[in-house]
């Protein structure tokens, strides 16, 4: 018979025959590993669900062009500093947040039209990015096809404007008019502006094919969305690249402070297991003790002993990881439903990950004891001494 | 011309104060059966554990077949240990957990590699061939020490070391056990040192030695 094959026929059988003891330890083992995989999906599950909730929020870096700052003054005198209209290069924008990690975007084009003898601010924007990227909006009326516009409602109340009228805006490059598809109302600076169409907004102020401002939607996972922004703002020169701050900032601190949490609850839980595996696997030196001594007395190394203790506690390591690993999907799957109201799925990494720390508590708890396995007296130990 | 597989020289082993065995000049020739004797405490195991290789001695030389096992690390003497000497016990020291054929297997993946065929034909040579498979809390006292002296001779040692090997027997299985040594011996060629209190087991050998309170105080020739 193979050496490795014997080896682990001789662990499988110790381990079936102190079966209430290595119950004992699979229990404990399991236990601790279904904890790591519950903790570690929900955590994983909850950057995700939050990453989701933030993007209910909208995007949470704003990407402005840097304006050109010239300081004023004469002699001794300061008059301030005055700054330039400046515009982002959308084809730049659009090649760089394709590979950072920014799952949503929108170009804006903010500018002034005028209607009639009216001045009025507005802003060119994607439609169905606007629908998809702030589900907040409010609109009297439907979401505008080509060339229809719609209007925030202090300025359709300034220019006694509704839903279904026409509006002809004009800019400094050529004028248009739009149909005003619906009028939105957020309770924020969009109630003062006119939206028409992005392209529209271009050729109504002759600048190309520029924008005023960019927001994304970036993914944190693994980099700070601070880190994230001085990425963009390197990868854009001429651009200041600011957070959204106060949606993705909380969620970030909110979501760390929980991490943090478990990760202590997950520490305090594998110390304890561990110390549990060293007292359970130190008893079970105890008692083999004249077996070990007879184990010597044939010939055995203090390796070869060592060995078949380490066995042991590899098989019960792995299969503790395992069971831990189904155990703890099964309750990371139950939190997910009933706390964060979402189905989380199998990740295979997690059972990498329960078996290795399962593993590591095994043979880390039984550490001790193999050391005064190394050092048993064959002669004594066959006394029982 | 018969050359010793033992030769002590002033061997001594003490345990702090108390010296349980003192300086032993002895020298056994290869193939020899010496029976070892004394009342409890007189050193007879010290001296067995000494040519075992399980415990180090205090002062003197030990010479086993031609190796200087003072010289030996631990490793080293595990090594002789699984090489040179089958040790049969009183209290047989089988593995609970393992058939009678796996406990003999046991020995032989320390020594080399487990092979059933040869652990059975060595089980069948001392009557347990239809035990195989049995534990040994399911033998009798005279087959467990079967078993022991199977996984004793499993690796062919050439020297052999029973302590008190039917200490646990009663008479039936006493003279069976003497009397498969006898046999197992002619057929091997082993060296066979057996510690026994009672003479009628060491009768069985060759040559007897007496000691009393770590001391050699008696030497004879048996008529065998």
């Amino acid at each position: 018979m193979h050496r490795w094959r014997w080896l682990m026929h001789i662990v499988l059988k110790s381990l079936a025959y102190r079966q209430g003891r290595s119950l004992l330890l699979l229990g404990v083992l399991a236990m601790a590993a279904s904890l790591v995989t519950s903790l570690g999906i929900v955590s994983s599950a909850m950057g995700l669900r939050v990453a989701e909730e933030v993007r209910k929020y909208g995007a949470n870096l704003v990407v402005l062009p840097a304006a050109a700052r010239i300081e004023v003054g004469s002699g001794g005198l300061d008059f301030g500093t005055i700054t330039e209209p400046a515009y982002l290069p959308q084809d730049a924008l659009l090649r760089v947040v394709g590979n950072e990690g920014v799952t949503e975007y929108s170009l804006h084009l903010r500018g002034h039209l005028k209607a009639g003898a009216l001045e009025m601010p507005a802003e060119g924007v994607d439609f169905a990015v606007i629908r998809r990227l702030y589900p907040w909006w409010q609109l009297q009326g439907g979401w505008p096809g080509a060339d229809e516009a719609v209007i925030g409602i202090d300025l359709a109340a300034r220019l006694k404007l509704k839903a279904g009228d026409r509006i002809r805006a004009a800019g400094t490059a050529g004028a248009r008019e739009f149909r005003v598809a619906g009028v939105v109302s957020t309770g924020g600076e969009e109630d003062k502006l006119l939206f028409i169409p992005l392209a529209r907004m271009q050729e109504a102020l002759g600048v190309g094919s520029s924008v005023s401002q960019a927001r994304l939607l970036a993914q944190t996972g693994g980099v700070t969305l601070e880190q994230r922004a001085a990425r963009l703002q390197g990868l854009l020169p001429g651009s200041v690249v600011r957070e959204v701050r106060q949606v993705a900032r909380t969620s970030e601190g909110l979501l760390k402070k929980v991490q943090l949490l478990m990760a202590l609850v997950t520490a305090v839980v594998l110390i304890a297991a561990a110390s549990s595996v060293a007292s359970t696997m130190s008893m079970t030196v105890l008692e083999r003790g004249k077996e070990i001594g007879l184990l010597k007395a044939m010939g055995a190394t203090r390796l070869g002993v060592l060995l078949l203790f380490c066995g042991e506690a590899v098989v019960l390591g792995l299969t503790g990881g395992g069971v831990g690993y189904l155990l703890g999907s099964g309750i990371a799957r139950f939190v997910m439903k009933t706390v964060f109201m979402v189905s989380a799925g199998i990740d295979l990494r997690f059972a990498g990950l329960s078996c290795a720390v399962s593993l590591c508590l095994a043979l880390l708890g039984s550490a001790g004891p193999m050391m005064s396995v190394f050092r048993l007296d064959p002669v004594r130990s066959l006394r029982g001494e | 011309m018969v050359t010793d597989i033992i030769e002590t020289r002033g061997l001594t082993r003490s345990y702090g104060e108390i010296c349980a065995l003192k300086p032993l000049d002895l020298l056994v020739p290869e193939g020899e059966w010496l029976s070892v004797m004394g009342h409890s405490g007189s050193g007879k195991s010290t001296l067995l554990n000494l040519l075992g290789g399980l415990d180090r001695p205090s002062g003197g030389s030990l010479q086993l077949g031609g190796e200087d096992l003072m010289a030996l690390s631990e490793d080293g003497l595990a090594r002789f240990r699984r090489e040179f000497v089958g040790i049969i016990f009183q209290q047989h020291h089988l593995v609970p957990y393992l058939t009678a054929l796996e406990n003999v297997m046991m020995a032989q993946y320390f020594h080399s590699v487990p092979d059933e065929a040869e652990a059975c034909s060595v089980l069948e040579r001392v009557g347990l061939g239809q035990r195989l498979k049995n534990r040994p809390g399911e033998l009798s006292g005279g087959e467990q020490q079967r078993v022991c002296i199977a996984r004793a001779i499993i690796n062919s040692p050439k020297l052999l070391l029973g302590d008190e090997p039917t200490g646990n027997l009663d008479h039936q299985n006493t003279g069976m056990v003497m009397e498969l040594l006898k046999e197992l011996r002619s057929e091997q060629r082993f060296t066979i040192i057996l510690v026994t209190h009672n003479r009628e087991v060491a009768a069985w050998g060759d040559r007897i030695i007496s000691l009393d309170d770590g001391v050699l105080v008696r030497e004879e020739r048996t008529r065998r």
